[in-house]
């Protein structure tokens, strides 16, 4: 319909008035600079630009885009976990959903910046651990680097593979109240928020797909194709993948190592996944060990090697620095670069800086005094009032600094006399740093006619990547946002927001995307490399889902026959009740409770391993160990299942009961529907699915056992229902159930998927298409059971069947269960470090 | 002085360990006063992998790897070393303490004895405040260093309790110091948190004793087994001088270093990741025979 010129010019006179709603109320903090108004008291152009599109969408869609960005970030399960909180509690990641705005030259003289000293921290980390020159020369003290926890004196003397210390380095920036840039402190250790900032990127532009493309945005999968392509180089052997490194599930940032690992197309490894032999470092795979050249480290160094680094750490690899001496190894960043986020070097990097490249610092540092020098700590001590005293050499300065920096003014007349006399005894340990206030930027406040945007103190966090051809910076980046409007440092520790970061670019940009970067053109369907720890984890994720499914199929059946009042109901609950004891699902305190009581307690009850809830929370957390290779939509169907069994129940009757088992027997067929279709049939699947069919098996082999043997109608009713067979039954049989072809349908009809047999058949073919483990042309001991156990039922007789044969049947599943584990996982055990794979 | 020294230490699992990996550092080098005649370390049974080599202190270390099911593990050391009687130091005539805090920060040497990388915390030893607070008695403005840090020694000589039943191979040094208790490793800890607290440079030493004393003198404590001491940096011109808490003396020609470092972990004689499901104990003998008394070199 076209729009008439006078609708056109009410429309943009209401947008207008949107428009200057929005930033009525705005008023920067007196002494700050701020994003959004410049020096001069107007709003900067492309801000501007910002607030008219923004008002020309009109309140109701604005709110409709942000929460479409929002339930992205729910669903691609975005999480930060909050250290010390309970239970290591994940909170939903909050996105500020104003973009940070950077223009073209502001940004090329940052990246200028960054690049430089991208280039400096290298030449530092590369002396320091090499000639020692200078400290020799007199440059950077030598107590500077001595003290440095991070100084890792068994890497002293180490060239790293490719010759560069740091790949990956992030420095995080902002505005002082001069309107320029200041560098606040240099992240070379295993730097965090790059993923998260690609997850903030892809939530906002696809909420706000047309400003995003009319604001010419910088793209930033060039920026990691960029960093992937160097690392890869660096793969001599490509017997593996590239591996990310991490800390394991426990970590804060877990979440963006998985994302990482997945967008990089890196393997996702814990310590234990690796190991040395011979001074090489090898993946458990469930193909035995393979050499891993490259890993992306996201654990911190001193953790990394409990031989000859943190002998207390549990999460490393013995051995790995012995490796990386012998040059067997490329880690970035290197093991002991986080040395130079010492913040006594700041103060030193203006000369280290001339000496080293002939330049002046493009970006400086926050100013920063040493109190290891007689002069710089008197400084400090004098104007002590106005400083930060922080940590000179690691995060803390224990008894006296716990928590890292303070502002001096605010100490208790006490601690400053403590903390004078230490910097007098010991002034190695501190800095003073001039107190720089951050320049605010706009966050959106309020809803519809009323929202508005306010001032916020920002921070910067931006990423340098060494890539083959040079140092390349990642156009965009991290904000984080305090949610104080007077707060001076903003982390994500103590609250606040995070923003995508848009730079903005004169000329239209190209579209890049990693998976079209030219390294991957090669076609490949060679299964990729799968670690044991991951294999392990699919198993019993498959055999975790399964038996939850299991359990809520009795429990829905024992709810069921209370609604129906059958005339044999309570006779086959208490059946179905024997089932689930058999299953180890029902502890011995509950021997005195009726049926219906332990089957409430079992849909709802956390005490004890084998309940509904327990089992669906053992299922999420084997998904989250494997993440990386679990599809968004798995992953959020497994979580949806454990945050759905953990709500009360609203009463506890049959019919909730009936509705909850329902609801939650949905959501796993939508898990068992996307494993299936979308799930590549590699090695993975394999162990997800011989896992299941396990379980599955156990299950009705058990079922079989306790309501299909009396030959009891109500009995072979509910184990029909279990198998969920009853219309096959009923379309084959027009009559009552009857023991034999009951039994034969759900044991021994290999078509019928939920049939003993088809399980049976169907490990037989998982098994014997997983990595060989025998000689060539024997069959390994589970090939040998499944193989067996498939054979005897195509061939049994469903009226011989007894109690004892279906025992026998159970312990068949079981022992290849515990052979598929001793054949591939036995890396968890600590004695198979002798299993060489040779 | 010219020693033989045997060091056995022999581990036995109560079950078989599958897999371990260690760094042992059993093998003395030379150190300023210091010869190595000869020296040798015997590892039954035979490692799978074992690398000699130095760490970053200079110490001797032996990497090994055993792939292969064992219930006893022997690590025998034999060596033959002399050790010179070192000139008597005056105490008084060293820098005063200050002077020493302000040159050890200053120091632009980065190599493996440079002050500068026994000023800081380490892993075991933290910078503690109440230690300090008992060490700064020592300490009046302007003492010459070596003075200072000497009638530190005799101090805890005095005041600590030797008694293995105090503590043991993990103890901190502020447990030991609050006990007043321990044995040679806790007291070289104790007095080296007290002089760094104060920014003072201090080295963990591990090393021998001689067994039997000379004739006339009274047998040292910690001689059948690795003792432990501290050496204090003194300024350029002295260097690094040894001082034995245990025994409140001088650490010269009854000392013979094994290791150095920063703490018992940088010096520990054996480190390792052994797995092992069940207890294991340990056994240590050691002997110091002095050979001959002048032939130091």
């Amino acid at each position: 319909m076209p729009v008439t010129r006078k609708e056109t010019l009410r429309r943009s006179k209401v947008a207008a008035d949107r428009a200057e709603r929005l930033i009525a109320n705005y008023r920067p903090l007196p002494g700050i600079a701020d994003e959004f108004i410049g020096p001069a008291g107007s709003i900067r152009p492309h801000w501007m630009r910002f607030v008219e599109s923004m008002a020309e969408l009109g309140p109701s869609e604005v709110q409709h885009r942000f929460g479409q960005a929002d339930r992205h970030l729910a669903d691609s399960g975005v999480v930060f976990r909050v250290y010390g909180a309970e239970n290591g509690d994940e909170r939903p990641w909050p996105l500020s959903h104003v973009p940070f705005l950077i223009e073209p030259r502001e940004w090329a003289h940052l990246e200028a910046g960054l690049i430089q000293r991208a280039k400096l921290l290298d030449a530092i980390l590369g002396d320091a651990y090499g000639q020692g020159r200078l400290a020799a020369d007199g440059a950077l003290p030598a107590a500077i680097i001595a003290g440095s926890p991070e100084y890792l004196r068994p890497l002293v003397g180490a060239e790293p593979v490719g010759g560069h210390h740091l790949r990956f380095y992030a420095v995080d920036v902002g505005r002082g109240p001069d309107g320029r840039w200041w560098v606040v402190s240099d992240r070379t250790q295993a730097p965090s928020g790059a993923g998260y900032a690609l997850e903030n990127r892809i939530a906002l532009s696809r909420a706000l797909p047309d400003l995003y493309r009319s604001f010419n945005v910088e793209r930033l999968a060039g920026f990691f194709q960029a960093f992937r392509t160097g690392l890869n180089r660096l793969n001599r052997h490509e017997e593996t993948r590239v591996a990310l490194l991490t800390p394991g599930p426990l970590n804060e940032t877990y979440f963006e190592h998985a994302y990482l690992a997945r967008y990089l197309g890196f393997v996702l490894v814990e310590g234990e996944d690796l190991t040395v032999r011979d001074d090489t470092v090898y993946m458990r795979t469930i193909s035995g060990l393979k050499r891993a050249d490259v890993l992306l480290r996201r654990l911190d160094a001193d953790f990394a090697d409990p031989l000859e680094l943190n002998p207390a750490s549990r999460l490393g690899v013995p051995g790995l620095a012995g490796a990386v001496r012998q040059r067997n190894v490329a880690i970035a960043n290197a093991l002991g670069s986080g040395l130079v986020e010492a913040r006594a070097i700041l103060g030193f990097l203006p000369g280290l800086a001339r000496r080293i490249l002939g330049e002046d610092l493009i970006l400086p540092n926050v100013a920063t005094w040493w109190c290891g020098q007689t002069l710089e700590r008197d400084h400090v001590v004098a104007e002590l009032d106005r400083m930060v005293i922080a940590p000179a050499l690691g995060a803390s300065v224990p008894g006296l600094l716990d928590r890292g920096a303070v502002l001096g003014g605010t100490l208790d007349p006490q601690r400053k006399e403590a903390l004078i006399r230490a910097i007098g005894r010991r002034g190695t340990d501190f800095v003073g740093q001039e107190a720089v206030k951050l320049s605010t930027t706009p966050v959106w406040r309020g809803e519809g006619e009323s929202a508005r945007l306010e001032p916020r103190p920002s921070i910067l966090r931006l990423y340098v990547a060494r890539t083959n051809d040079g140092w390349t910076v990642m156009p965009g980046g991290f904000c984080r946002i305090s949610d104080q409007p007077d707060a001076r440092a903003v982390t994500l520790h103590q609250g606040g927001a995070s923003a995508d970061v848009w730079v903005l670019s004169d000329k239209p940009v190209t579209e890049t995307t990693l998976l079209a970067s030219p390294d991957k053109v090669a076609l490949q369907r060679r299964t990729q490399t799968l670690p044991s720890r991951a294999a392990e984890n699919l198993f019993w994720l498959g055999r975790y889902v399964e038996r939850t499914e299991a359990t809520l199929r009795i429990l829905r059946a024992i709810a069921g026959r209370h609604i129906g009042a059958e005339y044999d109901g309570e006779a086959v609950i208490a059946q179905l009740d024997a089932t689930l004891a058999a299953a180890g699902s029902i502890g011995e305190t509950d021997e005195d409770a009726t049926p219906t009581e332990r089957a409430i307690a079992m849909l709802t009850d956390r005490s004890d391993f084998n309940t509904v809830p327990r089992l669906a929370q053992a299922s999420r957390r084997a998904a989250s160990v494997i993440r990386d290779r679990l599809s968004p939509d798995a992953w959020r169907t497994v979580a949806d299942l454990e945050g759905l069994l953990n709500q009360p129940l609203e009463a506890e009757t049959d019919s909730d009961m009936l509705e909850r088992a329902n609801a939650a027997l949905r959501l796993i067929a939508a898990f068992s529907g996307l494993v299936q279709e979308n799930m590549v049939r590699q090695q993975g699947w394999r162990f997800l699915e011989a896992g299941r069919r396990i379980e599955r098996g156990l299950a009705i082999a058990r079922a079989t056992r306790f309501c299909g043997l009396s030959g009891k109608a109500g009995e072979l009713d509910a184990l029909l229902e279990l198998a969920d067979s009853q219309i096959t039954y009923r379309i084959r049989y027009v009559m009552l159930a009857a023991r034999v072809p009951v039994v034969d349908l759900v044991l021994l009809d290999g078509a019928n998927p939920r049939a003993l047999a088809f399980q049976a058949e169907r490990i037989r073919q998982v098994l014997a298409d997983m990595p060989a483990h025998a000689p060539a042309g024997l069959l390994a001991p589970a090939d040998r059971l499944a193989t067996r156990l498939a054979a005897e039922l195509s061939t049994a007789d469903a009226a011989a069947l007894d109690a004892g044969d279906l025992l026998g049947f159970e312990q068949t599943l079981m022992k290849i269960s515990d052979e598929v584990a001793l054949a591939y996982f036995t890396h968890r055990r600590a004695a198979d470090a002798l299993d060489g794979g040779e | 002085m010219l020693y033989d020294i045997r060091q056995t230490t022999r581990y036995s699992y109560a079950s078989p360990v599958p897999f371990s990996r260690q760094v042992l550092r059993l093998l003395p080098v030379a150190r300023e006063g210091q010869r190595v005649i000869a020296a040798d370390l015997v590892i039954t049974p035979e490692p799978t992998e074992r690398q000699d080599g130095f760490d970053f202190f200079g110490n001797h270390i032996t990497t090994v790897a055993f792939a292969f099911p064992h219930e006893e593990l022997t690590l025998e050391t034999r060596a033959r070393v002399a050790v010179a009687a070192g000139d008597r130091r005056d105490g008084e005539a060293t820098p005063s303490w200050e002077q020493i805090r302000r040159q050890a920060v200053a120091e632009a040497d980065l190599g493996p004895l440079s002050p500068v990388h026994f000023l800081f915390a380490s892993r075991i030893i933290a910078i503690d405040e109440a230690i300090a607070a008992y060490a700064v008695a020592s300490f009046p403005a302007g003492r010459p260093i070596l003075a200072a840090a000497f009638d530190l020694t005799c101090r805890i000589k005095a005041d600590f309790a030797y008694d293995p039943e105090a503590t043991d191979v993990t103890t901190l040094p502020a447990d030991a110091f609050a006990k007043r208790a321990g044995v040679c490793q806790d007291f070289a800890h104790v007095m080296i948190a007290g002089l760094r607290t104060l920014g003072l440079p201090a080295a963990y030493v591990s090393g021998f004793l001689r067994t039997l004393p000379p004739p006339g003198q009274p047998r040292l404590e910690g001689a059948d087994a690795t003792h432990a001491w501290v050496a204090v940096w003194c300024g350029r011109e002295t260097g690094w001088i040894g001082l034995d808490p245990t025994n409140g003396v001088v650490a010269a020609e009854d000392h013979v270093v094994l290791a150095l470092g920063r703490d018992y972990p940088d010096a520990a004689p054996v480190d390792g990741i052994i797995v092992i499901s069940g207890d294991h104990q340990m056994d240590v003998e050691v002997d110091v025979l002095a050979i001959s008394g002048s032939d130091a070199g």
